[in-house]
């Protein structure tokens, strides 16, 4: 409960700090980091190829917002089924591999999606991004920011309970389980390349749809959304929030892209800091900035062993 | 064969380790920016590209030291993290020491100019890196088989804890494979220097192929990453032929095809 | 230094956040500066830099009475980052005129940018299609058109070497390259010239071996490069090692010029033929005293990048001089027309399609015996200014406000 006070706040909040832009855009990596985090935190899963899902459905929606003027909900709709639909292909493909083979297969796959980006031009403008994607309106005018961001947060809170109502449930036990011990979930009779591969259409799902709030946030899907430079970025996000938590991929996300956004502008070199909190916070704060907090409010407090950051 | 050797490097501290090391492209930059450095210092190539392979293989034991050796237990996903923070860090202490310009570097004086073999003119620079790297390849795989001290290593690989119960320190063991291949990464940066010139993204091109290059030999299996290593150099040039665009490109299409299908490697037996 | 940081810091933070209103004093003129410090163009960034604010400190950082504020940005030579740190300098510092960004791609989607928000945007690449099938009101092109950069390099180069009828192209695969390959196409066939064979390469390649391979198992006459900055270097270098150049007559038709030049060895440069929007001999009473300056400060020469970045810079200081007025709606209404005697010598700007119409400088780089000194790289042996012709202009109609 007290966490949706935090979140409550926080979108009230934002965009009297940062310019609504930047508060949506924070928004909208975070529900990328929830889809991520189904994957990572929950099922076990390191999937460095995420950003395939999200540019697939960005490049699809932008296409068709700018090309078909289709509205926002169609939009929206097109996004999280192409986001669900290439996962389920590239998820069908990666769950028979485990470990570091894993990792590189999401890895090669998404630069093959990449490829494809990059050579269609005539489509996705290759190096130039798909630009002039259009915002159409909802009864509100979304071009006025402030509106968009209010659209953008409602549908972060939409997806935050949709995640926290699945990772609650009896499948999210199961993905966590299969987490613990793969073999052990096998053997109580899950169909565990199943459980991995709803794991992955979820994720891709939630990917999707933070792929055309995206596009229509800037009007553009660079070539940049569909990169491994993109999919690493909601991973490290998710680490640095702390996987081990619902919420970490939300604060992962206000860190990283209020980092990113800030410091370009005082030093070109800021990635250098960047680097740098990465190996802070596993050489120290495993659980990122969940654990951290955690270990602020329990430090009077006897050691418990229910600490969700726990590996 | 610049693959195979950065193949085998990074083959080696995944085998070994177990380890995803995402800063082997930024320990092949390093390397041939130390390179450029040591011959502005001394004035002389061969002495430079000694140094700097040394130099990256001490960053090496440094890092695995400080850092590395803390992450053994932890998930892939720390230690993904942890060396990508540190290819960050490389990347941005090279940009700040040396410029974000590209440099060029020629190549020392006897190694200009060309050979007309015939079918086409080669430039003589790359045929000495392509017998340098062979070499190397040759030395490295020579020391993992013939040596005991390599055969330890390659046990390592095998199986861990077999290792550790027979009383070898195995974390000497882990420190030397990571300074061994960074030292591998370094010389590779090292020979590349002259013939893509430096720049700071270097190291992000060879790390992708670097990792297709163990994913195709299999995980740990060295021989197979100096193959795999060749086999891609060679796929690449043949595909450049008729589709230049996708010459990169296609290298992942044959990666993802290679562990989905077989896993282990075109030459793994695991 | 370290005071200056922390104060940037604080306003950083400031700016991330408080409105425009509260920050920008009503006074100011802010002039966003679109350079990339990171990505493909991080070494032309800085650069770029260099030569806006060598323009903006000789008017004391101030026109027209009031202070000049002068952001820059950095673009990371990628579209979605460019418009997002535009939009917010827009937004946040209140600047209401844009130069940049070096990439002729992201150009385009920061060009949308000035049209939404209302900015004046000045840039300079090889793209036509700002002034052309994109135009707005709002942009304008300063460097050549592909079209005049075509024009002038074929010609010039057949001239010298009327029998070269076979060419190779070396193409870097976005909008620059595209529209300038076009070009070439179109012109070439003027001169019965046949191209046997048009790679495309992406931006950022190193790794030229097998386009060089393939260039020379087509027994070219000519190789054109159609690239830029490191790219070329990479190229031109490796074109070399492969014993294609100097046999056969190597052309860059968008370089640079000192800047890609210097990195090249002189053997390397023998026999080469460069097509540039500024080569630092120009002969301008502005260009000599710009060498002079630019040269005193950071001892090489100025190549095209610090260049144009000076002469936009000076170009819309000039509109807001005719316009006597900063309101965008006035300077861009002063800028379409304006004449000047700049950089380049006689300047243009075409009121219909915000195109400059200025020279286009070729050259031939000199073999290393003919060099009187270390930087003395190359002669220009002619300029063109052939604007487009009317039926190639895709700008129809600038639009309106």
């Amino acid at each position: 409960m007290r966490a949706w006070i935090f979140i409550a706040v926080a979108i009230v909040a934002l965009p009297l700090i940062v310019r609504p832009v930047i508060a949506s855009e924070i928004w909208i990596f975070a529900i990328f980091g929830l889809g991520l985090n189904l994957l990572l935190g929950y099922t076990g899963l390191l999937s460095f190829g995420q950003s395939t899902f999200f540019g697939s459905a960005a490049y699809v929606a932008g296409w068709l917002l700018k090309h078909y003027g289709i509205n926002v909900f169609f939009a929206l709709g097109i996004g999280v089924g192409v986001g669900a639909l290439s996962a389920l292909v590239v998820g069908y493909l990666c769950v028979q591999r485990s470990g570091l083979y894993f990792i590189m297969l999401t890895f090669a796959l998404n630069q093959l999606f990449y490829f494809v980006a990059y050579q269609w031009t005539t489509v996705t403008g290759g190096e130039d991004g798909m630009q002039g994607v259009p915002r159409p309106s909802l009864g509100f005018d979304f071009s006025n920011p402030l509106l968009y961001y209010a659209f953008v947060s409602a549908l972060f809170v939409l997806s935050l309970w949709a995640m926290k109502r699945i990772v609650e449930s009896p499948l999210g036990r199961i993905l966590q389980a299969i987490r613990e011990n793969e073999l052990r979930a096998e053997a109580v009779g899950y169909n565990v390349p199943r459980f991995k591969l709803l794991a992955f259409v979820i994720g891709g799902a939630f990917s999707g749809l933070a792929g055309v709030l995206y596009a229509m946030l800037f009007g553009i899907v660079p070539l940049e959304a569909i990169s491994f430079v993109f999919s690493g970025n909601v991973v490290f996000a998710t680490l640095i929030g702390g996987s081990g938590s619902l919420y970490g991929p939300i604060i992962g996300s206000f860190v990283f892209i209020w980092l990113s956004e800030s410091m370009s502008v005082v030093w070109a070199r800021w990635p250098l800091l960047l680097g740098v909190a990465f190996v802070i916070v596993v050489l120290f704060f495993r659980g990122g900035v969940v654990e951290a907090w955690n270990r602020l409010w329990r430090f009077s407090r006897p050691k418990t062993s229910a600490n969700p950051s726990a590996r | 064969m610049l693959y195979a050797l950065m193949g085998l490097g990074l083959s080696l501290i995944t085998g070994v380790l177990n380890i995803p090391n995402f800063a082997h492209g930024a320990l092949f930059a390093v390397g041939a920016y130390l390179l450029v450095s040591c011959i502005n210092l001394t004035g002389n190539f061969w002495i430079a590209l000694l140094v700097a392979p040394l130099g990256v293989a001490i960053l090496g034991l440094v890092i695995e030291y400080a850092g590395v050796r803390r992450l053994y237990a932890a998930g892939h996903d720390y230690q993904l993290l942890f060396t990508f923070g540190l290819a960050l860090i490389l990347n941005e202490l090279i940009i700040v020491i040396w410029g974000p310009v590209g440099i060029s570097q020629l190549p020392p004086a006897l190694l200009r100019g060309g050979v007309d073999l015939g079918f086409t003119f080669y430039p003589k620079y790359r045929l000495f890196v392509m017998v340098m790297a062979g070499l190397l390849v040759l030395l490295t795989w020579l020391f993992l088989e013939r040596t005991r001290y390599g055969a330890i290593m390659r046990a390592g690989i095998e199986n861990k804890e077999m290792v550790s119960l027979l009383g070898i320190d195995i974390h000497r063991l882990f420190t030397v494979a990571f300074a061994l291949g960074a030292f591998l990464a370094g010389i590779a940066g090292a020979l590349t220097a002259p013939i893509r010139g430096l720049s700071p993204q270097m190291g992000v091109d060879m790390l992708g192929i670097a990792f297709v290059v163990v994913a195709l030999g299999g995980l740990g299996n060295l021989l197979g990453a100096i193959a795999a290593g060749l086999l891609i150099g060679v796929a690449q040039a043949v595909v450049a032929a008729y589709w230049t665009e996708a010459s990169t490109a296609v290298i992942f299409a044959v990666m993802a095809l290679v562990l989905l299908v077989r896993p282990q490697g075109i030459l793994g037996i695991r | 230094m370290k005071r200056r940081a922390i104060l940037k810091a604080g306003a950083a933070t400031a700016a991330l956040g408080f409105p425009a209103i509260i920050r920008a004093q009503q006074k100011e003129v802010v002039i966003l500066g679109l350079w990339d410090q990171t990505g493909a163009f991080a070494d032309v960034g800085p650069l770029n830099d260099r030569g806006m604010r060598m323009a903006l400190e000789e008017r004391d950082m101030k026109i027209l009475g009031r202070p000049v504020k002068y952001v820059t940005r950095d673009g990371a030579t990628q579209a979605g980052t460019s418009t997002r740190r535009a939009e917010e300098a827009i937004d946040g510092e209140g600047a209401r005129f844009m130069i940049g960004p070096w990439s002729s791609g992201v150009a385009l989607a920061v060009s949308e940018v000035a049209k939404r928000k209302k900015v004046l945007h000045l840039f300079s690449g090889g793209t036509e299609d700002i002034s052309g099938s994109r135009c707005h009101r709002y942009s304008f092109q300063w460097a050549a058109s592909p079209y005049t950069a075509a024009k002038t390099v074929v010609d010039n180069f057949m001239k010298a070497n009327p029998k070269a009828k076979r060419w190779h192209l070396l193409v870097a695969d976005y909008a620059f390259g595209w529209s300038v390959e076009k070009y070439i196409k179109e012109v070439g066939k003027a001169h019965g010239l046949e191209f046997v064979g048009a790679d495309r390469h992406p931006l950022g390649e190193r790794e030229f071996s097998n386009y060089v391979q393939k260039a020379a198992a087509n027994r070219p006459d000519v190789v054109a490069m159609i690239n830029f900055g490191g790219d070329a270097v990479a190229g031109a270098r490796e074109i070399f090692n492969f014993g294609l150049t100097p046999k056969v007559p190597l052309i860059m038709s968008w370089s640079s010029g000192v800047e890609e030049l210097i990195q090249l060895a002189p053997e390397i440069r023998e026999n080469m033929w460069v097509g540039t929007n500024f080569y630092y001999t120009a002969d301008t009473p502005v260009a000599k005293e710009f060498v002079k300056n630019y040269r005193a400060k950071f001892k090489t020469p100025p190549g095209y990048a610090p260049s144009a970045s000076y002469s936009m810079t000076r170009l819309m200081l000039a509109g807001f001089d005719k316009a006597k007025s900063v309101e965008v709606e006035a300077v861009i209404k002063a800028l379409e027309g304006i004449e000047v005697n700049d950089l380049l010598g006689r300047m243009r700007v075409d009121g219909a399609t915000h195109q400059t119409l200025r020279p286009y400088f070729f050259l031939r780089c000199k073999p290393k015996k003919a060099m009187k000194e270390e930087l003395d790289l190359a002669d220009v042996i002619a300029t063109g200014d052939t604007p487009l012709p009317k039926e190639y202009a895709a700008c129809k109609d600038i639009g309106g406000f």
